[in-house]
């Protein structure tokens, strides 16, 4: 198998393709941190005092706290942000600025919708290009079974995915370092019982983390689609446009159950760390065990249509 | 049906090949079923080491099929494949280990040098070392441009790139699919010689199919003919070729007559006769001729070609039939 995953890494790096993506990831990624520093020396305007805006804050939780409907899980989120903004105002402690080198880098949302589009290139045509060229038939008259095949593919397709995100957060570290000034202030977390400091390099990874839960998905659905009908540019369509479309299908569904197992609700893991969810009284175990069982029923119909297909032409 | 079954289970042996032999390659009741068509129908065929058998037959006959099933890449309706005493589906590796296969046009990784592709695929196999990649590419001779781009390479040199890569992990079973497509009359001739000499001195059984009929015919021993899915006829490239005298002797009718109450199967050609016989009878039907007065102008030995044995099998018009069917 370490073979089989050789053999697929050489053949994507001997494409050209896959190096302008590589470049392309830098460019937008230098891109995208340029164009926020220059909007941010354009609107030179006056920070108001810290103070007030944590004040104002705190007052806007505390008159959602009073409503009686709220969710427990909603309720739950915002008592541990009255408990940060409490602990701001009585120990002074800032929070970091919009444009500090800290915030650049714990997010990494920009990065991960990048690396989905790039990925999906690479999963759907991974097993379509081999038919579209006809080396299909060299690759399955050896003495390999092809479930191995089409396994070294797959887990081929997860380590560029997994290498776009790594040189994805490389960079962004870098354009932060080199764009932006360090901030004054301090990250908080509140831990269930207490308040404490964030690790700015551990949010960060874990944010990525969560991003690549959308590449992985999405990934996997142009993997299959590739490989059921060996079209590289059907599995790359569907797959964007089920990306794009994912949040609008929910939004759309949000007032029904039926959209707590539909997959898009739960290919953006990063919701977790934000105060906006679409959907209320969900947790991240729900979330993995629904995409679990969508990963698996993605990959046993790739599985079984390239197993089972006799290769005629 | 009856006639297929007798030449598989009693397959035709070429004159070298001992009958003690254990064959390399089996199919046993061979057949592919797509929707109601039986491409396929019932194939029954042994090949054996250092022996060289064609595969013909007309277009949409069923030699792609059959070809593709035995390396894989379509799974059999009925039927098995054995190669070196294992079946394929009882151990899809173990048996495919043994084969090298061209099929049709060697489509490389057109973006990667000869050399990467070469060992891309000795990495699908095992115990192919780097000593090995390097005298395949001397055998093929390619030394020269290995490390260049396939989509530089012509025709012939892809089809040479083709025959290293099936020939990497010394396979005892030799598949080609219109090897020669592409090759110049040197490289045909260079690719013929190659092929004899791997089945004659590393014992190697190689199956090739082919339109080229003469091509065919200068480079093996023995034919298998498919016609509808079915294995028509297997016959033995040398005996055919000494077994036929042509005749050609006045008056035509007198001669016809005397032949055949000879006891010989007469076919009119060319204004004489082909007559099937042992080269031992014909000083005596000579003299049988001349004593009969009858004016002799010629006897010779007949080569008929394998197009003329070719059409003959498959009835010639049977393009057309299948169409219209």
């Amino acid at each position: 198998m370490p073979k089989l995953i050789q053999n697929e890494w050489m053949k994507l790096w001997s494409k050209k393709g896959t190096w302008v993506m590589m470049v392309l990831l830098v460019a937008m990624i230098a891109g995208m941190f340029g164009l926020t520093k220059w909007i941010q020396t354009m609107n030179d305007y006056d920070e108001p005092d810290w103070k007030s805006v944590v004040q104002g804050e705190l007052t806007n939780v505390q008159e959602q706290l009073g409503n009686p409907m709220l969710s427990d899980s909603k309720k739950e989120r915002l008592e541990g942000k009255e408990k940060i903004l409490e602990y701001r105002l009585a120990n002074s402690v800032e929070p970091l600025d919009a444009n500090s080198r800290e915030k650049m880098i714990m997010d990494s949302s920009g990065i991960g919708s990048i690396v989905v589009l790039l990925t999906v290139i690479v999963a759907a045509g991974i097993v379509a290009a081999e038919f579209s060229q006809g080396t299909i038939k060299m690759l399955l008259s050896r003495p390999v079974k092809r479930w191995k095949i089409l396994t070294s593919k797959y887990v081929t397709v997860m380590l560029f995915g997994a290498l776009l995100m790594l040189v994805g957060f490389v960079v962004s570290v870098v354009c932060a370092y080199l764009f932006f000034q360090a901030g004054t202030g301090q990250e908080l977390v509140w831990n269930g019982k207490e308040v404490v400091a964030a690790s700015i390099w551990g949010k960060g990874l874990y944010m990525l983390l969560l991003s690549f839960g959308n590449v992985f998905m999405t990934a996997t659905f142009a993997f299959m689609i590739g490989s059921v009908f060996r079209s590289s540019s059907l599995a790359i369509g569907l797959s964007l446009f089920i990306y794009f479309m994912g949040n609008t299908v929910v939004m759309i569904l949000s007032q029904y159950e039926i959209v707590k197992y539909i997959v898009f609700t739960h290919m953006d893991l990063t919701i977790y760390e934000s105060d906006f969810r679409i959907v209320e009284g969900m947790t991240m175990p729900f979330s993995l065990a629904v995409l679990a069982v969508y990963l698996v029923v993605f990959l046993v119909i790739s599985y079984t249509t390239f197993v089972k297909r006799d290769v005629t032409a | 049906m009856g006639k297929t079954q007798r030449l598989g289970w009693c397959p035709y042996l070429g004159r070298e090949v001992d009958m003690e032999m254990k064959p390399v390659v089996e199919l046993k009741g061979l057949t592919k079923t797509i929707g109601k068509k039986k491409i396929v129908d019932n194939l029954n065929l042994a090949l054996y080491p250092g022996q060289i058998t064609g595969f013909l037959g007309p277009n949409g006959a069923g030699k792609t099929t059959t070809i593709r099933m035995m390396v894989g890449l379509m799974e059999p309706s009925g039927g098995e494949v054995i190669i070196d005493g294992i079946s394929l589906a009882d151990d899809f590796e173990g048996g495919l280990s043994k084969v090298g296969v061209i099929v049709e046009n060697p489509e490389m990784y057109k973006y990667m040098s000869g050399y990467k592709n070469l060992v891309h695929f000795a990495r699908m196999h095992e115990n192919v070392s780097k000593a090995r990649i390097d005298e395949v590419v001397q055998q093929v001779g390619m030394q020269n441009r290995i490390h260049e781009k396939v989509s530089t390479y012509s025709l012939g040199m892809r089809q040479r790139l083709g025959l290293a890569q099936a020939l990497l992990h010394r396979p005892k079973f030799l598949i080609l699919d219109e090897p020669t497509n592409g090759l110049d009359p040197a490289g045909i001739r260079e690719f013929r010689t190659y092929l004899r000499s791997i089945a004659e001195k590393e014992g190697v059984s190689i199956f090739v199919s082919s339109h080229m009929l003469s091509e065919i015919e200068l480079m093996c021993d023995r034919i298998a003919v498919i016609q509808n899915g079915q294995l028509i006829d297997i016959r033995d490239m040398a005996e055919a070729r000494e077994s036929h005298y042509y005749i050609e002797a006045l008056p035509t009718e007198a001669a016809e007559e005397m032949l055949k109450a000879e006891g010989f199967a007469v076919e009119a050609y060319n204004g004489g006769f082909i007559i099937n016989a042992e080269r031992a009878r014909i000083p005596g039907l000579i003299q049988e001729m001349t004593a009969q007065k009858l004016q002799l102008f010629a006897v010779q030995p007949h080569r008929k070609t394998l197009e003329d044995q070719f059409l003959e099998m498959t009835g010639g018009g049977q393009i057309a039939e299948a169409h219209t069917k």
